[in-house]
């Protein structure tokens, strides 16, 4: 095996984790919810670009705002749908009526998809690059450049920007920013919208590494969920972090190890991790 | 004893009531509040006094009943949400939630009305607000979290002005407070009343309430039992002889 072959694949995926988890993160850091339909609207945005191209012939960069738009009417119907209970933060029925959110959404795709397995060629995935014996594509560039991007926008966001604040306020203390005169409902319904966008925008640019299924939505909110606890609930640059790290562990150990358990070797990690950093990878308290 | 209605009412409420699963926690028949007016409303733990500063700004803990009718200037905020309540002017600085704990106490005193948004009532600068409250100059770059409690209290007053009050409730600010804080905190709310400013603090240390306010309104299993000017009130002896003791 070629270490340095094994640190872009972990690079690569690591920016894929944390790509996916960003939506998530600022969902948590926010409205202290959690949503496990995640997987499937990621699903729900690789289908919707693999759609748009194939059967309307649309460009790539056309595609990839569609998906997101979709992505964005999703979140917003999810969160409408559940608005009184995110009010009330009723965890519990939070989580059932998302799990439940995600597999009318898997049944609703197979329908309309159907359910054969499908590839997502984009004009990035078909274009490799070979320096010696590495090997990259367009594609795996693209995630990396998309995800640094991302991440850092969003941190400037939340951190310098008036909207940055309103959203930590209620992150921090939903009451307390209502008696602040903030509309709590239009933060959580624009956070779950974004949430949306951002999951449709992972998806269009990590599904065409993969064959794209509509049942491929729960290995992705796994592997959200342990970015996102591991990188610190809600702290973005955590997520980041915690994204490479589980990327760089995940190529190692499939290529030194063993592919076949590295979900399994990933929950160790997490697990691990958690006993001796109870805070995350790179959480502070306050931190962002 | 018959309450003296005040000339000018900024602040009403018409048969306020909050029921909580059949269990009437609160029965305001009517309640106003004048322009420039420092009034107080006291009352025994569990008396009812945060559930009606809370309906009045249509927030409850829970899901309550809440029926009557709450009047700002005269016109009805009943239907309105508490954001709108607060882009109106009607402010609640609640019990113990002062500050947010992960943010500066700038950062804190960032969020301020639009000049569109008060209409014309004044948005306190961050300046005067420094001014008002020496302490919390030297402090702007720390953490809510880092706060004495009497600092998280400033800034819990400091965040109101920010937001163009026309009319300011205290929910207990003198709880946890050492007495001298207590003082500073209750000559600050003073001082704004000085400036124009009508305020409603709600108040479980009577004694605290009594120096500091003109009118004081008792309130009892959700009701109000005696209101009056403060001087009167303290020889009532309902308020005597629970809260005020044989010193006074």
């Amino acid at each position: 095996m070629n270490f340095t072959q094994q640190l872009i694949n972990g690079l690569v995926l690591g920016h894929s984790y944390a790509l996916i988890a960003i939506g998530w993160t600022v969902l948590l850091g926010v409205a202290r919810l959690v949503n496990f339909g995640h997987g499937q609207m990621y699903m729900l945005g690789a289908f919707v670009t693999w759609f748009v191209m194939s059967r309307f012939g649309l460009p790539y960069l056309v595609a990839i705002p569609i998906a997101m738009a979709v992505g964005i009417g999703v979140g917003y119907l999810m969160q409408r749908t559940m608005l009184q209970l995110t009010i009330r933060q009723d965890l519990v029925s939070v989580m059932i009526v998302t799990l439940g959110f995600g597999h009318v959404l898997e049944g609703v795709a197979a329908l309309f998809f159907g359910s054969t397995g499908q590839i997502l060629d984009t004009p990035l995935s078909v274009r490799d690059i070979y320096i010696g014996d590495i090997w990259i594509t367009w594609q795996d560039i693209a995630i990396i450049i998309v995800a640094i991007l991302f991440f850092a926008l969003l941190k400037y966001v939340v951190e310098k920007t008036r909207v940055g604040r309103l959203v930590r306020m209620v992150a921090e203390d939903p009451k307390l920013a209502l008696l602040a005169g903030i509309d709590i409902r239009k933060i959580y319904l624009g956070v779950f919208a974004f949430e949306g966008a951002a999951v449709a925008i992972a998806a269009a640019l990590i599904a065409p590494r993969t064959p794209i299924l509509t049942s491929m939505g729960f290995d992705q909110v796994i592997i959200t969920f342990v970015v996102v606890v591991l990188g610190g609930i809600g702290s973005i640059t955590g997520s980041y972090v915690a994204g490479i790290a589980l990327g760089l562990f995940a190529a190692f150990f499939g290529a030194y190890v063993s592919a076949a358990y590295s979900t399994a070797a990933m929950f160790v990690f997490l697990i691990v991790v958690l006993v001796v950093r109870p805070g995350g990878l790179a959480s502070r308290p306050g931190a962002h | 004893m018959s309450a003296p209605a005040p000339a000018t009412p900024v602040l009403e409420a018409r048969d306020l009531s909050v029921v909580y699963a059949g269990n009437r926690a609160l029965s305001v028949e009517n309640f106003q509040l004048a322009e420039g007016e420092l009034a107080g409303i006291v009352g025994a733990n569990g008396a009812g006094k945060s559930t009606f500063a809370n309906a009045m700004m249509g927030w409850s803990r829970g899901a309550p009943k809440v029926t009557g009718d709450v009047l700002l200037d005269g016109q009805s905020i009943s239907a309105l949400t508490t954001p709108e309540r607060v882009r109106r002017g009607l402010l609640l600085i609640p019990e113990n939630d002062l500050v947010f704990a992960t943010m500066t106490v700038s950062e804190n005193l960032a969020h301020a009305a639009s000049a569109r948004q008060a209409g014309g009532r004044r948005i306190y600068t961050t300046d005067e607000i420094y001014d008002l409250f020496p302490n919390l100059a030297e402090r702007r770059n720390h953490l809510g979290g880092q706060l004495s409690g009497g600092e998280r209290q400033m800034v819990g007053i400091a965040r109101a002005l920010r937001l163009a009050p026309r009319v300011l409730m205290l929910d207990e600010p003198s709880i946890g407070l050492a007495p001298l804080l207590v003082t500073v905190v209750l000559k600050t709310v003073r001082t704004l009343v000085d400036e124009g400013l009508t305020v409603l603090l709600v108040e479980q240390n009577v004694k605290a309430a009594i120096r500091t306010v003109d009118r004081l309104i008792l309130l009892e299993r959700g009701q109000i039992l005696a209101e009056g000017p403060v001087d009167e009130m303290k020889a009532d002896p309902r308020v005597a002889d629970a809260y005020l003791g044989a010193d006074t």
